[in-house]
């Protein structure tokens, strides 16, 4: 049952943005979400919604599975875009009592939504085209300069690295755990709320003895391995910026361009 | 590293390639002594077998050849080098892997290549030797074609071979493995027994710590601990000989040895101890022939 949260989500492939460096995917996911938020008419949010779809063809992965990342949070689409909707200030279209409808709720709900879909669209791109590793690697390059403030880079990459090791491992052991303590005749479905959380505690604290015990024999094999810390140590895949690369951010910086024209030719509707 | 070392006795040159001599350990201070003046050589290229109850020392053996623990008394010397020394630690680790029980604690990447990439990568490689040492050790446990795999999609026998790749990726010239076989079924076993065999073959050293009987027969020597000490070494043939002393400790013996003890107490004759099945079928048939 546990099975069915896949964190990160990886769909391994061979397309175009596979093979896009993952720290330029990194910085460039950055870079359209400050776009999306940058469109302020309906001509720029069509150039961002375009570029990002054109990105989501060329990854390779099925729309089916950015539907389903979709479907998570459509309730939040909903739920702000009516808020919007009615929030919005000048001539009322449709009044009825306090509640007033206007041109520019209406605006507003569009754009909320179209962004935060788009949002979701472009980060679970990252996600669905970067291995976890590669991700936990560019996240340790991209954040060397905080070395300079004392910020124990390497370290915080290590830890994620192995907290996603973990993830499946960890999961199957609480599988294991749950069967074992409904065997004992543990009751997990019924009752409340409460009485669920409650019945958890049976299943928590083995898997977290279990887990101390892992992260000691684990500690034990990193040290065997002659693990020090990030000093003097080398990688074997070393990332350069390639050609795909230098394209993708081309066709970043084009569609930045495209969006503050527009915002500067066209007025603004929200 | 090569330097050779003399040891205690002038003029007599140590040329094990680890040596302990009267190892005390004790885990607390003041507290019992796991090891308890153990003495022990291993040497170069041999596959050693070490056995013993739970709880006897072993594992602790293992730790302290790898020098995650140094003796409060006594010295190990591992290829001329004090595992006291705190300088040559990293160097000790590098030639004495360290494989353990449990696979799934050993693996630190997500994906195969990048587990087995751990240990080069620690010691600070070349990429592009580490890329070549990763793909031999990958090969040499016969792997390689998972190397892209996520480490939770493979059997336990795959996990433990992926384990000693990134072992040897680290090109040691001592392998010790503490218990690898305890937690696989019995086909995932025979592919761990399987891949020793060959690193023995390759000229690795090997010391195994095992419940097994049937894989300690395997070995060229047989060292029996109980109580942080030795309780007999030798052959495998001279050690399960001594049924009694064994059984006195409450040791097994493999079953073909435990079989003939037996007939030997019902009064017949054996010329030698068997050691596995198809030597017990031949001295059974040598045996039964006779009369």
């Amino acid at each position: 049952m546990t099975r069915d949260i896949a964190l990160g989500q990886f769909v391994p492939g061979n397309g175009i943005v596979h093979r896009t460096d993952p720290r330029v995917k990194i910085i460039l996911l950055i870079f359209f979400i400050t776009i999306i938020f940058c469109a302020f008419n309906f001509v720029s949010l069509g150039i961002v919604t375009a570029a990002i779809l054109t990105v989501i063809a060329l990854s390779q992965v099925s729309f089916k599975l950015y539907f389903k990342s979709l479907k998570v949070i459509i309730f939040i689409v909903i739920i702000t875009s009516l808020l919007n909707m009615f929030y919005g200030t000048g001539e009322p279209i449709w009044q009825f009592g306090i509640i007033k409808l206007t041109m520019s709720g209406i605006y507003r709900a569009v754009f909320v939504s179209v962004r935060i879909v788009l949002l979701i669209l472009i980060s679970s791109c990252l996600t669905f085209t970067t291995s976890p590793t590669d991700l936990t690697d560019a996240i340790e390059r991209l954040m060397k300069p905080l070395k300079f403030f004392h910020v124990k880079v390497h370290e915080i990459a290590m830890m994620m690295t192995i907290a996603l090791r973990f993830v499946p491992t960890l999961l199957e052991e609480t599988d294991k755990i749950m069967a074992a303590q409904k065997a004992r005749g543990a009751d997990m479905e019924s009752g409340g709320l409460i009485k669920k959380v409650k019945a958890m505690t049976p299943i928590l604290i083995p898997l977290f003895v279990s887990a101390f015990r892992r992260a000691y024999d684990l500690a034990t094999a990193m040290e065997c391995r002659c693990y020090r810390g990030g000093e003097g140590r080398t990688r074997m895949k070393s990332l350069h910026i390639n050609r795909l690369d230098i394209i993708g951010i081309a066709f970043s910086v084009l569609v930045l361009t495209g969006v503050v024209l527009c915002n500067v030719f066209i007025a603004p509707v929200v | 590293m090569f330097a050779l070392r003399f040891n205690g006795n002038l003029g007599e040159i140590n040329l094990s390639f680890i040596s302990a001599s009267n190892v005390k350990y004790s885990y607390e201070d003041n507290g019992p002594l796991v090891l308890n003046g153990i003495s022990l050589k291993v040497n170069k290229g041999e596959f050693v077998a070490l056995l013993g109850h739970n709880g006897c020392g072993k594992s602790t053996v293992a730790k302290a050849l790898n020098a995650l623990i140094t003796p409060k008394e006594g010295v190990i010397y591992v290829d001329g080098m004090d595992t006291s020394d705190e300088e040559v630690t990293y160097e000790i680790r590098r030639n004495v892997g360290l494989v353990l029980q449990n696979p799934d604690n050993q693996l630190v990447a997500s994906i195969i290549e990048e587990d087995v990439a751990f240990g080069p990568e620690n010691l600070g490689i070349e990429p592009e030797e580490i890329r070549r040492r990763v793909d031999n050790a990958l090969k040499a446990v016969d792997m390689y074609d998972y190397r892209t795999h996520a480490p939770h999609k493979l059997s336990g026998g795959q996990k433990q071979r992926v384990a000693i790749a990134g072992i040897i990726a680290m090109e040691p010239s001592c392998i010790v493995f503490d218990e690898p076989t305890a937690m696989l079924d019995p086909s995932g076993r025979e592919e761990v027994m399987k891949t020793i065999k060959t690193l023995q073959q390759r000229g690795i050293t090997i010391v195994l710590i095992t419940h097994y009987m049937e894989e300690a027969v395997l070995a060229d020597r047989v060292i029996v601990m109980e109580n942080g000490e030795v309780l007999t070494k030798g052959k495998p043939e001279e050690v399960f000989s001594r049924v009694n002393l064994l059984k006195k400790h409450s040791l097994d013996v493999p079953q073909a040895t435990e079989l003939a003890y037996k007939l030997i107490g019902a009064g017949l004759r054996f010329s030698k101890m068997p050691l596995n099945t198809e030597e017990c079928i031949d001295l059974l048939e040598e045996v039964l022939s006779r009369k």
